[in-house]
């Protein structure tokens, strides 16, 4: 298993004797990215935690200043913490999967298959796919009584709730399609890292004698770890922002079992015209998604081996 | 002998129809939405009720006539094209710098900066929206290209995605040239990006949704109709009474296509990479 | 000096441009497909008689004209003027940027006695009109014929009343197994509007008169919630399940609005018929009301609004209004239009459907004309879902509904 042993040498242990700072180079890679995020996010990111101080409907020309109160007010608010959870549940139920599953399909794609193309086309085909479809299909899909899925649970004698309509399923729905569209996302990723792994390290484990699945447990995995590491924390920044589905499939219902942050904020920001309040909202998402995220990279030291 | 490899061949082959047997069963739940736009985009009108997924009896090609005569789409795609190249040129290019800085190059506050950076991917969109038109407007860019363009340059994500690919390139690549004298130009444009073709073509087909799907930035920065995109377009088909689902398939399928062919040309960037480059033992 | 010189010679080259060059006028709105078309048909006529005005018709899809309407306010970037969903138009005249057009209307030759009560509710602040009526539009029964027949029930008689509407749920639930009629469950203010009508015709009202406190809690109220919740707890002539039973045939009877007779037609595969909603016995007439205001925004330039409001002039005037109802499909926002003999034609021969809409306009009341309608209305749909599941008694769910209500009325 030489190929794995060089492998490890390459990417795990620190860079041979410290690099100097490179302050001067880094400037210029870095300037023109630095400047219009500057600009276009980081200055009205600013600008809406300021306007999470204010009451203001978006259209009066007068805004008045309410301190900390609509912090206040969303801690205190039921709606708050239930759309956290559902969010949490959200995130969980399909970040793990969807990634399980893009790693199985980009390795299975990887090979020299035959209609290669073709699967890889049809597996995006849900990113691609624009909302409305994907919106009406599935909730045909899930229908109480029309519905294929419902008919394939009756042909085994199961009778299948009414998913979208109760809110005992309505969330578990909307992961399974939450699912069904990230997994494309991920194989695509996967794909393009795939391809960073030198071919020499297979066809030295190879003549270790290692098997297929040896060779993916030792070489493929471990070199994927960066890319499995982006794929997480998109995933999961992705996940507490998800809006588009659950707007087209069930608008935050029945009830308030699929009312995820993203459609928390957008019911008061746009539908509601409180944009003090949904500044707020934003704002305690940041923190939450900002947390979570820093966490990621102390858990798997800095999701990757840098330069220090 | 003959015998062995008979059955050997026989084993490859049964792994091989489950592997696509399987494989199918994942393509086409993966399709059937837009399976569904397209047979719909070509039923005659009383779609909607009818159980989606059923081939239709006859074609109406009307239905695309009509679509593309509803809205100005020439005009529409024109201007979706230009955003869409310049937000793609851009973006690649950018991020790829950006996030071989943060992979490889060791400065004060990389990764204060990093966080920074990703930390624009966590603000949700809505509530800058108000504040990102004001920029825009006192710069004094709204209904111009730039306005479609500039503010969405630089994207956080393929920053991140970049970075990410860059630490999975084996170092070895770089130290050659590194000891030889190279700077860090010679070695970005010379060495890891034609290394990168891989990542370049995941990032590039993202851009690309990104900037032809978007919506609701280029409608608040835009006045006339003569600066719309095809989204806009599209939105005219989901009336505020009632929807012609015929009518909105076929513009939906006629404004997915670019993005079809897109994802076609990136993903036969998936088999070269540094597979093929003669990296040493 | 020098200023001076320059600000009068620039003042001479605007009066000149302004006098040689047309009047440039933006007007944005939502009216897609046929509608948009009307639009761009009439701003056509209007520029052909009136040489010295232009008028940019542009679509801004409705589910974001607020938003773009937000940033252009914030931004001042304003249209000349615009539509919106009536609903939106509370907080519109309280943005400060819009036109009062009290003067006008004094002046001009619109008789506002002429419309009907219902949409003038909205566009008022303070005293002062920024907004008028330029389509309607309202919900009514739709009924599937077929299924009648199927049922033994005569096709071409709907329900008059509640006690009606339950029997012949009943009759088609026991003799064709589909569902007697389609209620709208799935929450926001879809189930808000449609429940308004029943909370009407059983004589409740939703806010007291002056909209400082919710009154949908009364004994009438739980009343009319009552009567849908048997509808689907008790009698299971009804369902709670995603919105679409009608069309598909699934279930015999649905509340649905004008503009469906537009699409329907085209879309079913089985016999219509359309009446006035049905109400409850001792209850009243009364339908929900939706529709759109066009206002002007101020401008610094007298010229331009007065310009904008010579040209809303002609729009709302009655033959131009039966004009462009006739090529909508909205319902007249006047009565003079409603009862015009080329209108009434028209829609008997041509629309046949839309009739009992047009009839219905006398008895559409408006939703409350307040600002946070939207949240209320969210709230209201929930609770009525609550009851709906069976998980709340109707008036827990009103009161409790009244209750999270009260503070956003203040």
């Amino acid at each position: 298993m030489n190929g794995v042993r060089r492998l490890r040498a390459s990417s795990e242990q620190p860079h041979r004797g410290r690099t100097p700072s490179e302050w001067g180079p880094a400037l210029i890679f870095l300037l023109p990215s630095i400047a219009v995020l500057g600009t276009f996010n980081f200055y009205p990111a600013l600008y809406s935690l300021y306007l999470s101080l204010f009451e203001w409907n978006g259209l009066n020309p007068q805004r008045t200043f309410v301190g900390l109160e609509n912090y206040a007010r969303l801690i205190g608010s039921g709606e708050f913490w239930n759309a956290l959870r559902v969010t949490l549940v959200y995130a969980a139920g399909v970040t793990l999967t969807a990634l399980l599953l893009g790693v199985g399909v980009a390795v299975l794609l990887n090979q020299p298959i035959r209609g290669r193309a073709f699967y890889r086309v049809l597996y995006f085909l849900p990113v691609i796919t624009p909302t409305v479809a994907t919106g009406v299909v599935w909730k045909y899909l899930f229908d109480p009584t029309q519905g294929v899925i419902n008919r394939g649970l009756g042909g085994v004698g199961i009778v299948g709730p009414s998913w979208l309509s109760d809110p005992a399923w309505a969330l578990a729905a909307v992961i399974l399609v939450g699912i069904w569209k990230r997994v494309g996302f991920n194989m695509v990723v996967y794909l393009a890292a795939l391809q960073s792994i030198p071919k020499t390290y297979y066809e030295a484990a190879a003549i270790d004698g290692a098997s297929p699945w040896q060779q993916f447990r030792y070489i493929t995995l471990p070199l994927l770890a960066p890319t499995t590491f982006f794929l997480v924390v998109t995933a999961l920044i992705d996940a507490f922002q998800v809006f588009d589905l659950v707007y087209v499939m069930t608008a935050g219902g029945p009830l308030t079992a699929t009312d995820v942050m993203g459609y928390y904020l957008y019911r008061y920001g746009f539908r509601y015209s409180e944009l003090g309040f949904a500044s707020a909202i934003a704002y305690v998402m940041f923190a939450l998604i900002f947390v979570v995220t820093v966490l990621q990279f102390r858990f798997s030291r800095g999701g990757g081996q840098v330069d220090r | 002998m003959g015998v062995d490899r008979l059955i050997a061949k026989w084993k490859v082959g049964l792994r091989l129809s489950v592997v696509h047997l399987l494989l199918m069963a994942g393509a086409f739940l993966s399709a059937m939405p837009f399976l569904w736009m397209l047979t719909t985009s070509l039923k005659p009108e009383p779609a909607l009720y009818q159980p989606p997924l059923l081939l239709p009896t006859h074609f109406e090609w009307e239905n695309y006539v009509k679509a593309w005569a509803a809205a100005p789409f020439p005009r529409f795609f024109l201007n979706s094209t230009i955003m869409t190249a310049g937000i793609v040129l851009a973006q690649t290019l950018l991020s790829a710098m950006a996030g071989y800085a943060f992979a490889r190059m060791r400065f004060p506050g990389r990764d204060v900066l990093f966080f920074l950076v990703l930390g624009t991917m966590m603000i949700p969109f809505p509530v800058t929206l108000i504040p990102s038109f004001l920029v825009v407007n006192w710069l004094g860019w709204i209904d111009t290209y730039n306005a479609l363009i500039i503010p969405r340059a630089v994207s956080a994500f393929a920053i991140f995605l970049f970075r990410q690919y860059f630490l999975t390139i084996p170092r070895e690549l770089e130290e050659a040239a590194w000891i030889d004298g190279a700077g860090r130009f010679t070695l970005f444009f010379r060495i890891i990006l034609p290394l990168s073709t891989p990542v370049i073509a995941a990032s590039a087909i993202f851009s690309f949704l990104f900037a032809w799907n978007d919506f609701l930035w280029p409608l608040l920065v835009t006045n006339s109709t003569e600066m719309r995109t095809v989204q806009v377009g599209l939105a005219m088909f989901q009336g505020q009474y009632g929807v012609f689902w015929t009518l909105l398939t076929a513009a939906a399928t006629i404004v997915t296509l670019p993005a079809i062919v897109a994802f076609l040309a990136a993903q036969k960037q998936f088999i070269a990479g540094i597979t093929n480059t003669g990296l040493k033992d | 000096m020098k200023g001076t010189w320059f600000k009068a010679v620039v003042f001479a080259l605007v009066m000149l441009l302004g006098l040689g060059v047309a009047q440039k006028l933006t007007f944005w709105h939502y009216w897609d497909g046929a509608n948009g078309q009307a639009l761009q048909a009439l701003i056509e006529r209007y520029q052909k008689d009136n040489p010295g005005v232009s008028i940019e018709a542009v679509f801004v899809p409705g589910s974001e004209l607020l938003t773009k309407l937000q940033t252009a306010i914030t931004a001042r970037q304003t249209p000349t003027m615009a539509i919106s969903d009536l609903v939106a138009m509370p907080l519109l005249t309280r943005s400060g940027a819009l036109a009062p057009l009290d003067d006008y209307i004094r002046q001009g030759t619109l008789n506002l006695a002429d419309y009907f009560a219902g949409p003038l509710v909205y566009g008022v602040f303070q005293g002062r009109r920024y907004s008028l009526p330029v389509s309607a539009s309202n919900l009514g029964l739709f009924w599937n014929k077929n299924l009648f027949r199927q049922a033994g029930l005569d096709p071409n008689r709907p329900p008059r009343n509640w006690d009606e509407l339950l029997s012949f749920a009943r009759q088609i639930k026991e003799r064709t197994g589909k569902w007697g009629i389609e209620l709208f469950t799935q929450g926001g203010e879809g189930t808000t509007w449609q429940t308004q009508v029943y909370f009407w015709g059983a004589g409740a009202e939703f806010l007291n008169a002056n909209n400082t406190a919710p009154a949908f809690n009364s004994a009438q109220g739980v009343r009319a919630l009552q009567f849908l919740v048997d509808l689907v707890q008790k009698e299971k002539v009804a369902t709670v399940a995603p919105w679409g039973l009608f069309g598909r045939g699934e279930a015999a009877m649905v509340m649905d609005g004008s503009w469906m007779t537009q699409f329907f037609p085209q879309q079913v595969n089985f016999e219509l018929g359309a009446a006035a909603f049905p109400f409850a016995p001792g209850g009243r007439a009364a339908t929900n009301m939706g529709g759109e205001q066009v206002f002007i925004f101020q401008s610094s330039e007298a010229a331009t609004v007065r310009a904008a409001w010579n040209f809303i002039q002609w729009f709302s005037s009655t033959p131009v209004q039966v004009e462009w109802n006739r090529n909508t499909g909205f319902l007249p926002v006047r009565r003079s239009v409603a009862s015009d003999p080329a209108y009434r034609a028209w829609v008997g021969n041509a629309r046949p459907l839309m009739r009992p809409f047009v009839d219905s306009m006398a008895v559409a009341r408006p939703r409350p004309p307040v600002t946070r309608y939207p949240q209320i209305s969210d709230i209201f749909a929930r609770y009525v879902q609550e009851a709906l599941l069976g998980r709340l008694s109707p008036q827990d769910a009103l009161n409790r509904a009244a209750q999270e209500i009260t503070p956003l009325l203040r």
